[in-house]
């Protein structure tokens, strides 16, 4: 029996592909609500394929509010989200409690596997407390690096890349049914000890970060010199020493929490330790300074702008198919256009109206675009690049139209008499594309 | 950051403006004056700020409620050396007195993007202050002054850097527009140094006083650089001044005695600040100013 404490994304998503390949499950939370929900085949996340997933396993699957149940598992995850504040700082008291609960009723034996995000030394910690509380129940504690990505959770927990194991003695082979459950997974189990396993999940961010900071800047550079990125980024998918896989489209920085957090938790780190970290802060930066393109783009043209104008705005979600707007430069933008009234649409995620009074959400992309001095596509989701441009053109007011992430037709668009404006390459409209 | 301690536009009071006869100030006063908004004008003539007696002088001069704006300095034309400097810094020593003893409602500091080290390539409010001479950093200095002046009885400060202006009435006559009409309109002829290569930001002078009304009438505070946004060629601007003179007007080289620098802003804070004000193009502001050099 493998058990979970903790069902937010993370567990809720672990839980559900794990019993579909055939294991028991056991998932514990305390909220009774959440469990029910679960238990009724409806979840309170949105990730492609897991409905499916989760209507299929219901017989091996039981969520529960009871911590007694994690007394019947040889392995207990801690699966819990660590949620941030607005300065990206973690809150550990959920994971916390929920690590008290796992080594009170964990079975002689079992093994408590951290799945959570977690800052340095902290599963350590967790076999600390174990050796203290349950010095005789032969429990084993180790760390598994997580690597969810939302709107891709399934397909990342179904067929991950190669699991990276936190130990307390690396050279010591794994408790047998931790092993048969990683081993059903079919990819490298790297065992290192517990804070390098911490510091991994971490460094993997960072690397992520400095990818996305440097395609940026490059990116902008384009804009200013006349070359265009999306030229270039097949050139360095094409070394090796990059990677077809490197994040090296150029976005609107930072967005969704986690690579924020982990930059956040280096920087608190080197402070504590005393080692440089300024490359870090310029990072943090440059996404602050990134985020804001698309107001700069908006509004720093040759429009006169009132605040009887209107911004319609496609994509709230602070990525493609996903409900979550943590940090997304969409709501940014909703607040810093105030008093410019704006209308959007997305296909999933939920504007807050009574926080953004100068806003209305609607139900069809089209209705987004009516009357609209300007378009901006700040989430590319695959349906607007199937919208009738031409449609959009007869029913918008102004000509502009800023799609950061290259979602629609750019020739297409120019073609139709907009001003196009994307990252990484010159503005367009067509009497400059006649002219030269 | 900048916020606004009004959410629509309210006049001030009265606005007391320290500077009165320099460039920017003459211009404010105007601008001022033809918004409605009541105004007191104060230049050294008034009261000395590197004299201790100014701060008696100006604090019987002004009420409960005005807002400040402390736009006197001694430029770099006046000196680039410590006196200089030390002077400066007198002013704003006792322009601090002067807070400690009124009410103010408000106060718009006018500090310069001098502050800024030479190699920023995007200059925003939060980047290094690591100034290369005097002047930049004199008015660190006076940033501080008015900081903790301010904090200290909890009255709104707003600081605003403003990077290279011009305008007819100029009274300086540094290195940029300003000297090429000059140049331009005495001599027939434009020295640059090199090929005029540095990019700088240039901002039309009424522009200036437009943003410090904005900025009155919201009661705005934080730290503002106050630019375009828009870097070009000191040689793009000395094209379009001899273009205004004349057409015999020659632009000609000059060996550097110093390396190639720009200066480019990042206009975020400004933007989100006053998502509607537009800067006048470089074209259009130089064909005012000469226009109205000409009596036009």
């Amino acid at each position: 029996m493998i058990g979970f404490a903790g069902l937010s994304h993370l567990g809720i998503v672990t839980s559900i592909t794990t019993a579909s390949k055939g294991h028991s499950v056991v998932a514990y939370d305390p909220d009774q609500s959440l469990c029910d929900m679960l238990s009724e085949g409806r979840t309170p996340i949105s990730e492609p394929g897991l409905i499916e997933l989760l209507t299929n396993s219901s017989g091996s699957l039981r969520f529960t509010p009871d911590p007694e149940a994690l007394g019947e598992c040889d392995v207990i995850y801690v699966s819990a989200d660590i949620s941030t504040d607005q300065d990206s700082r973690s809150d550990l008291s959920v994971v916390a409690g929920l690590v008290d609960a796992a080594v009170e009723h964990a079975q002689i034996g079992a093994t408590l596997v951290v799945l959570s995000q977690v800052p340095p030394r902290f599963t350590r910690s967790v076999a600390d407390i174990v050796a203290r509380r349950r010095p005789d129940a032969g429990l084993h504690v180790y760390y598994q690096v997580e690597t969810l990505i939302f709107g891709r959770a399934v397909e990342r927990a179904l067929r991950p890349e190669r699991y990276i194991v936190g130990c307390m003695d690396p050279t010591a082979a794994l408790p047998g049914p931790f092993e048969e459950l990683l081993s059903d997974f079919d990819c490298h189990i790297l065992r290192m000890r517990y804070e390098s396993a911490e510091l991994a999940k971490i460094s993997i961010n960072v690397m992520l970060a400095s990818s996305v900071a440097a395609a940026n800047t490059m990116a902008e550079l384009c804009e200013a010199i006349g070359a265009d990125w999306s030229e270039i980024v097949p050139s360095l998918r094409l070394d090796r020493r990059i990677g077809q896989h490197s994040y090296i489209n150029p976005g609107l920085g930072l967005s969704g929490g986690n690579l924020e957090r982990d930059l956040a938790s280096v920087i608190g780190m080197a402070y504590e330790y005393g080692t440089d970290v300024g490359v870090v802060s310029e990072w943090v930066s440059d996404s602050r300074y990134r985020r804001d393109w698309v107001l700069r783009a908006v509004l720093s043209g040759a429009i006169e702008w009132d605040s009887n104008d209107t911004v319609g705005l496609w994509g709230i979600a602070y990525k493609p198919d996903t409900d979550s707007t943590k940090h997304s430069p969409a709501i940014d933008l909703v607040m810093n256009l105030n008093p410019i009234q704006v209308r959007a649409y997305d296909p999933k995620a939920i504007l807050d109206a009574g926080s953004f009074p100068n806003a209305v959400q609607c139900d069809r992309a089209f209705d987004a675009c009516q009357d609209v001095k300007a378009l901006v596509v700040a989430t590319p989701w695959n349906e607007f690049s199937e919208v009738d441009l031409e449609r959009v053109r007869d029913v918008m007011d102004g000509d502009l139209i800023v799609d950061p992430f290259g979602a629609l037709n750019a020739d297409r668009c120019v073609e139709l008499g907009f001003k196009y404006l994307t990252l990484g390459s010159p503005a367009r409209k067509l009497e400059a594309v006649l002219h030269g | 950051m900048v916020e606004h301690g009004h959410s629509d536009s309210i006049a001030p009071s009265r606005v007391v403006v320290l500077g009165a006869s320099g460039f920017l100030g003459r211009d404010l006063v105007r601008r001022l004056e033809v918004h409605g908004i009541p105004v007191l004008g104060l230049s050294s003539a008034d009261a000395d700020l590197t004299d201790i007696s100014s701060v008696k002088t100006m604090s019987e001069l002004v009420k409960p409620g005005d807002a400040l704006v402390f736009a006197s300095a001694l430029t770099p034309d006046k000196g680039r050396d410590i006196r200089t400097m030390m002077r400066n810094m007198t002013m704003g020593e006792h322009v601090s007195a002067l807070l400690d003893k009124s009410d103010f409602s408000h106060v718009v500091y006018i500090s310069s993007d001098a502050v800024y080290a030479d190699d920023v390539a995007l200059a925003r409010e939060d980047s290094r202050c690591e100034p290369s001479n005097y002047y930049g950093l004199m008015h660190v200095v006076r940033e501080r002054m008015m900081l903790d002046t301010l904090a200290a009885q909890g009255t709104p400060l707003l600081i605003l850097r403003p990077t290279l202006l011009y305008g007819p009435e100029d009274t300086h006559n540094s290195y940029g527009p300003n000297r090429y009409f000059r140049m331009a309109a005495d001599d027939g002829k434009i020295t640059l140094f090199g090929q005029g290569e540095e990019k700088r930001d240039h901002v039309y002078i009424e522009d200036v006083s437009r943003l410090i009304t904005d900025v009155l009438e919201r009661k705005s505070t934080g730290t503002l650089n106050l630019a375009s946004g828009t870097s070009v060629p000191f040689m793009e601007a000395a094209n379009i001044v001899a273009g205004l003179v004349g057409p015999s007007v020659e632009i000609a080289g000059l060996p550097r005695q110093m390396p190639i620098t720009h200066r480019h802003f990042d206009t975020t804070a400004l933007v989100k600040a006053f998502p509607a004000f537009r800067f006048t193009p470089l074209a259009d502001g130089l064909k005012a100013t000469w226009e109205t050099k000409n009596g036009g």
